[in-house]
């Protein structure tokens, strides 16, 4: 029979080599975009219009307008994510309810993005007549990230302490001063948690918006509510398929390297304020 | 809960709110339903038990269905040993510092976005998948998998960990006290309480690799093919969100082809919440 000491060891090496392996994943997936991505970028390739299939120019209009899908998601759905929480955590009474509206969520937040496209396109693009605009793809985003920023927001709201409550109650408040001056303010960190992670979603998506929001070339800033923009996510995808020239390869490097930079910071953001926000709640 | 009978326009308000989140769920599933009848009634149950696909002729969901499958399968395979290795040693031996530090890099890790896995498939995953095995083309099951793996380690491992973590410390004091190594405290105490949970994260992590597109529809081949033999994993195939990806834009509004599209959008629908709701319902009963 072995040492089982050494057996012991063994063992332990063997999940740490696996632990490792794991987490140098995002150095190895951040590095290999970084380095594959550099050599495109200076301040021309982020200032100036795409041009020659990609191959010449820059990405500033396939930046602006990830940003404008992703902000516009954001802020159509914040509202709606704020208000939805507040219903269930202030308003409703009913359990029966309150698990419905759950069990929507967690499904919503399950479907493939793939699916928010298609009949995102049917709601939005045919029936709603926006077609492929913009205005589709961040009605169909703002769906999208409605239950990552809805369940972010419910825990958020539920973790504030019970006397936080109570001591408002006894002050008499209404709804919405209580609302107002001690929900609020004392989930802040983790509304704006939340916001981040909806942003970093939408920001990363491309299935949802590659026929529905999108064209590859031929447009700047949107002038109308039915314009199409250009992304981030779709020039790589056009590129990454149909590249032949090794400049627009590796431009489509570029675009990534902006791409991961965005979602990272917008993540790592999140991380940073949810290490304090537990604190907040201490107190 | 408070009472209140004066009028109360941000109850109203926030009532309308949440009326709007679940009329966007209700919409959702209501047209997947409704869009995908002409497909059936044309088609019957050969729509799903079909293999041929020939857009404006036939449509049998088949292939996708088995694609779907064997690339989930597979990208399971692939992550399962890193993720519960590194949940194992981050639940059990890490500080808290480094265990913050490890759920961190995992939560960088889940929000890489689909297209940027894409793109490192494209141009460097499926030449060495050729190269190495020898192939003519590198896009295949295989590549899918290796890609689809590293996009559901984040969920398994962090979801995992939690599971692990839920079991109380009394159990390692006396598994300890009893002079069991560390070892085998982990594998025989811990881990099969917190199994369920465990098997929960891995139902979740199905639920999202069977979701997942862009990654996948650029690197498995699209041959809407079930491989000779099926378990050639060198093959390329198709998965459903890889297919509809593909076909989305062209059928636009074209009656049974987008019909046939958001059938399979619904098999595709049933399968991740049937996965979903298995892994919600393990993931509860550890809690």
């Amino acid at each position: 029979m072995m040492n089982n000491r050494t057996v012991e060891r063994a063992t332990l090496g063997g999940l740490l080599l696996l632990t490792l392996g794991a987490c140098s994943l995002p150095a190895v997936i951040l590095g290999t975009v970084f380095v594959k991505g550099l050599p495109a970028i200076d301040w021309a390739f982020l200032t100036r219009e795409s041009r020659d299939f990609g191959a010449g120019g820059g990405i500033f209009y396939q930046t602006l307008g990830t940003l404008t899908l992703m902000i516009g998601a954001a802020a159509v759905s914040l509202p709606i994510a704020l208000g939805a929480t507040l219903f269930q955590t202030e308003f409703l009474d009913s359990k029966p309810i309150k698990q419905v509206l759950r069990l929507l969520m967690y499904s919503l937040n399950s479907v493939p993005t793939i699916i928010f496209g298609l009949i995102g396109y049917m709601f939005f693009g045919v029936l709603l007549q926006t077609g492929v605009s913009w205005l589709t793809g961040t009605l169909i985003l703002a769906v999208m990230i409605l239950p990552t920023m809805q369940m972010s927001l419910l825990e958020a709201i539920e973790s504030l302490p019970l006397r936080y409550r109570e001591a408002g109650r006894a002050m008499g408040l209404s709804a919405w001063q209580e609302i107002k001056s001690i929900v609020v303010p004392q989930s802040f960190f983790g509304i704006v948690t939340g916001t981040l992670l909806g942003l970093a979603r939408a920001g990363g998506e491309t299935a949802a918006i590659m026929f529905t929001a999108t064209v590859f070339s031929g447009v700047r800033l949107p002038s109308s509510w039915t314009d199409p923009v250009t992304t981030l996510q779709t020039h790589i995808l056009v590129l990454a398929q149909e590249a032949v020239n090794p400049q627009a390869l590796t431009n489509a490097w570029g675009a990534g390297l902006v791409l991961l930079a965005l979602v990272f910071v917008l993540i790592l953001g999140s991380l940073a304020l949810r290490a304090r926000w537990p604190m907040e709640a201490e107190r | 809960m408070r009472q209140s009978a004066k009028f109360e326009p941000v109850r109203w308000a926030a009532a309308a709110m949440a009326m709007i989140s679940a009329l966007c769920a209700g919409t959702l599933f209501l047209y997947l339903a409704v869009q995908s009848v002409p497909v059936f009634r044309a088609r019957g149950w050969s729509f799903v038990t079909g293999s041929d696909w020939v857009a404006g002729e036939v449509y049998g969901a088949l292939p996708m269905i088995y694609g779907s499958i064997m690339v989930t399968g597979l990208a399971l395979i692939l992550a399962l040993p890193f993720a519960l290795g590194s949940a194992v040693v981050t639940a059990e031996f890490l500080s808290s510092r480094s265990r913050l530090w490890v759920k961190s890099l995992m939560e960088l890790l889940a929000g890489v976005p689909g297209i940027i896995y894409g793109l490192l498939g494209v141009s460097i995953l499926t030449v060495l998948v050729r190269d190495s095995l020898g192939l003519i083309d590198g896009n295949t099951l295989l590549t899918a998998g290796i890609l689809l793996a590293v996009m559901i380690l984040p969920t398994i491992m962090t979801l995992s960990e939690d599971a692990l973590r839920t079991v109380p410390r009394e159990y390692r004091e006396t598994a300890w006290s009893l002079g069991l190594t560390p070892m085998t405290t982990v594998f025989r105490v811990v881990a099969p309480r917190a199994l369920p949970g465990v098997v929960g994260a891995v139902f979740l992590g199905l639920g999202r690799a069977m979701g997942e597109t862009i990654a996948v529809m650029l690197v498995i081949g699209g041959l809407d093919r079930i491989p000779q033999p099926w378990y050639d994993l060198a093959a390329p195939a198709q998965s459903i969100p890889s297919k509809l990806g593909r076909e989305a834009a062209e059928a636009m509004g074209s009656d049974l082809h987008w019909s046939a599209l958001v059938g399979l959008s619904l098999i595709l629908f049933l399968m991740v919440m049937g996965l979903t709701l298995a892994g919600n319902l393990f993931l509860r009963r550890i809690r």
